[in-house]
């Protein structure tokens, strides 16, 4: 019930919102000429608000559960993209026009083919990115509602492309900006409340951590996937209310077990996870399925982070709300300090959740880490009240991304792949959507971290090198950039898909196909400088290039005459 | 007329959507006059120039930091405020530092398009 109450209001907010879109349009135009002027703290608080995800809000506490303490370099990189945005692509992407990298190709290298390329890679790296958003709201409702999993992701599904075909996002930018408050509050009001309440001893043991080898007290583990465990010493649970011992070696947990284990009984070790609080839990690296390359594989999620966000088709069009490139880099700068503000919370609820939910590490839902751990804390009506604002933050979180993305793919689709009327964009977005729930609903047993960073790996090996090279490489041409961006892709996503499908693999060159960033980067870089040193750029290269480093005369500026809209602008922005 | 420009400002995801059929098959060689190509290479150098070195210490700062964890572990048993350091330098140190290092490229970036 009280999950009902905390999700219903922000998918109400969110119907209204694309219902209320035209009509809000049309009367408030008046007001909106002061948007143009729109400062860039408000600026990026929606570009804040647009980029923290479900994976922001529960993905990274998740993965401090499962993988330890060096999780935490997921936000890190995630953060660290937006000084590469600001060095690299912020004010001259601004500049160029374009708003996502399928325009920027149009501008740069007038070349239909990069376009639809482009469009078809948006399509890939959106479908990563929003598949492990549905698959959240299905495991958050799940973990707090008790439903089905399948009934979550139906229900994002649904709501999202409603939305989306009733109004279209016209959330205009103030909306997002709020959005990110909401977010902030709704995350750090609760980590505060746990932190307090959690009590001394709680406290101590999260900053004390210890291998987890027996259970403390009497635990039940719900299964939501099928999940095979070591077992060490005969181990007396009860299994769907059946008593039995479980002999050593490997057990199964089929999907819908419950199975609780004694106070006192060993812990059996899960493949994939470093053990609970053991050594390597607690250092501040990430071991990739413990292969013994912590600083490899630490590299690895780095440079995927950093160089992906660059290429992320949702967040490069928020810049465009900027009135200039000068606006539009202080944007990307002004992103560093507010995410900096929110990723200082998800390792509170990591450390947290190891001492009090450690059940989730068995049965691989660690992503609702955040969510599970208020009743621990207080099983009264604080204890509801704080699951609720944090599910209503989950949900908010990742409504808002998938929104945008899916918007951005549904336009790929019918716009720059098969060209139609808004008629065609609205039925791409039933469609995209229904897509992306039929594969979320398969992907509810897939690794948490390589969901994560899987978009980002995309992105960063095929646009980041266009753009980068787009900008500041004024011999690149569009056979080049063609090139480059179907290498990167394949190279990267081929990977990606070799390790969830292929056979086990060891030691450092199964780091290097899980995460392929540290060679996939470089190799389009090299594929797309090499292609484009042996053809000829037209003769209009330079000046295209050039165009995109021009900073905008201050005169020209649009200015507000009224002072009504100058005196709301400022209120607004301050 | 008014001499207000009426600006519909919409998600740029919808305005995106609305736009792309218009623009489409309306490409133009781009051209600049001389003076403003003038003016883009000096600005194209400079901000290259300043550029690399804070991409340079940002890969620094963050390859950099793993590689500190790596070669000293005993940062994980010396504590502050009873929280282990090493976890202090993943959670809280990279995020200040990286505002400071946007702030002062931005300041190096906005100077430079003042100067020209």
């Amino acid at each position: 019930m009280g999950v009902a109450l905390a999700v219903a209001p922000v998918v109400l907010v969110t119907l209204l919102i694309g219902i209320r879109g035209v009509a809000a349009m049309r009367t408030t135009s008046d007001f909106l000429v002061a948007s143009r002027r729109i400062s860039p703290l408000v600026n990026s608080a929606a570009v804040s608000g647009e980029y923290l995800s479900a994976a922001s809000f529960l993905g990274v506490a998740g993965l401090v559960v499962k993988d330890g303490i060096g999780a935490l370099w997921y936000p890190v990189g995630f953060t660290a993209g937006y000084i590469a945005m600001l060095v690299l692509v912020a004010a001259p992407m601004r500049r160029s026009g374009a708003l996502t990298v399928p325009d920027f190709a149009e501008a740069r290298l007038n070349s239909p083919a990069l376009r639809r390329l482009a469009a078809v890679v948006v399509l890939v790296i959106g479908t990563i990115y929003v598949v492990p958003q549905f698959r959240t709201a299905g495991l958050v409702l799940t973990a707090v509602g008790g439903t089905q999993y399948w009934v979550g992701v139906v229900l994002a599904g649904a709501a999202v492309s409603v939305t989306l075909a009733l109004g279209g996002m016209r959330a205009a930018t103030y909306v997002q900006a709020f959005q990110f408050v909401l977010k902030l509050l709704l995350f750090l009001i609760p980590a505060i409340w746990l932190v307090l309440q959690a009590g001394a001893v709680n406290r101590a043991d999260a900053l004390n951590p210890v291998e987890f080898t027996h259970f403390t007290r009497e635990t039940s583990v719900k299964f939501e996937v099928d999940v095979t465990m070591v077992i060490r010493e005969p181990t007396a649970v009860r299994r769907n209310t059946v008593a039995e011992t479980l002999p050593p070696g490997e057990f199964t947990a089929h999907s819908q077990d419950v199975v609780v284990f004694g106070e006192g009984t060993a812990v059996p070790a899960v493949r994939g996870g470093a053990p609970l609080g053991g050594t390597d839990w607690r250092r501040p690296l990430l071991d990739l399925g413990d292969q013994g390359y912590p600083l490899l594989g630490t590299w690895s999620v780095l440079i995927a982070t950093m160089l992906g966000t660059m290429g992320l088709p949702h967040v490069l069009m928020r810049f465009h709300t900027s009135p200039d490139g000068r606006a539009a880099r202080r944007t990307a700068a002004i992103t560093v300090a507010l995410l900096g503000i929110f990723y200082l919370f998800p390792g509170v609820y990591g450390v947290l959740g190891r001492v009090l939910v450690p059940g989730l590490y068995l049965s691989g839902a660690t992503d609702t880490v955040v969510v599970a751990l208020p009743y621990q804390v207080d099983s009264g009506w604080a204890g509801g009240f704080f699951t609720a604002l944090l599910t209503a933050g989950a949900f908010a979180a990742f409504l808002a991304t998938s929104l945008g993305l899916l918007l951005v793919m549904s336009g790929a689709l019918a716009h720059d792949l098969v060209p139609g009327g808004l008629r065609r964009l609205r039925f791409a977005v039933f469609g995209v959507a229904a897509v992306m729930v039929l594969l979320a609903l398969r992907s509810a047993e897939l690794d948490a971290g390589v969901l994560v960073t899987w978009g980002f790996t995309v992105a960063a090996s095929t646009f980041c090198p266009l753009l980068v090279l787009g900008i500041w490489w004024p011999r690149l041409t569009a056979a080049g950039g063609i090139a480059g961006v179907l290498t990167g892709l394949v190279a990267s996503s081929g990977s990606i898909l070799f390790a969830l499908a292929g056979p086990q693999l060891h030691g450092w060159v199964a780091i290097l196909v899980q995460q392929p960033a540290p060679w996939s980067v470089p190799l389009a870089f090299g594929v797309m400088a090499l292609v484009s040193l042996r053809g000829r750029p037209p003769l209009w290269a330079t000046s295209a290039m050039l165009r995109l480093h021009l900073d905008e005369p201050r005169s020209a500026r649009p200015r507000d005459r009224s002072s009504t809209v100058r005196r709301l602008a400022r209120l607004l922005s301050r | 007329m008014s001499r207000i420009r009426r600006v519909a400002v919409t998600s740029p995801q919808t305005r995106l959507a609305h736009a792309r059929r218009r623009s489409r098959g309306r490409w133009r060689v781009p051209r600049l006059p001389p003076a403003e190509t003038q003016r883009a290479t000096a600005l194209y150098r400079a901000q290259r120039r300043h550029g690399l070195p804070a991409l340079v210490l940002m890969f620094a700062l963050l390859l950099g930091l793993p590689g500190v964890f790596a070669v000293f572990p005993g940062l994980d048993s010396v504590r502050l405020l009873g929280i282990p350091v090493s976890w202090l330098m993943i959670a809280v140190l990279p995020y200040p530092s990286m505002a400071l290092l946007a702030r002062w490229q931005l300041r190096r970036a906005e100077r430079l398009e003042d100067d020209q």
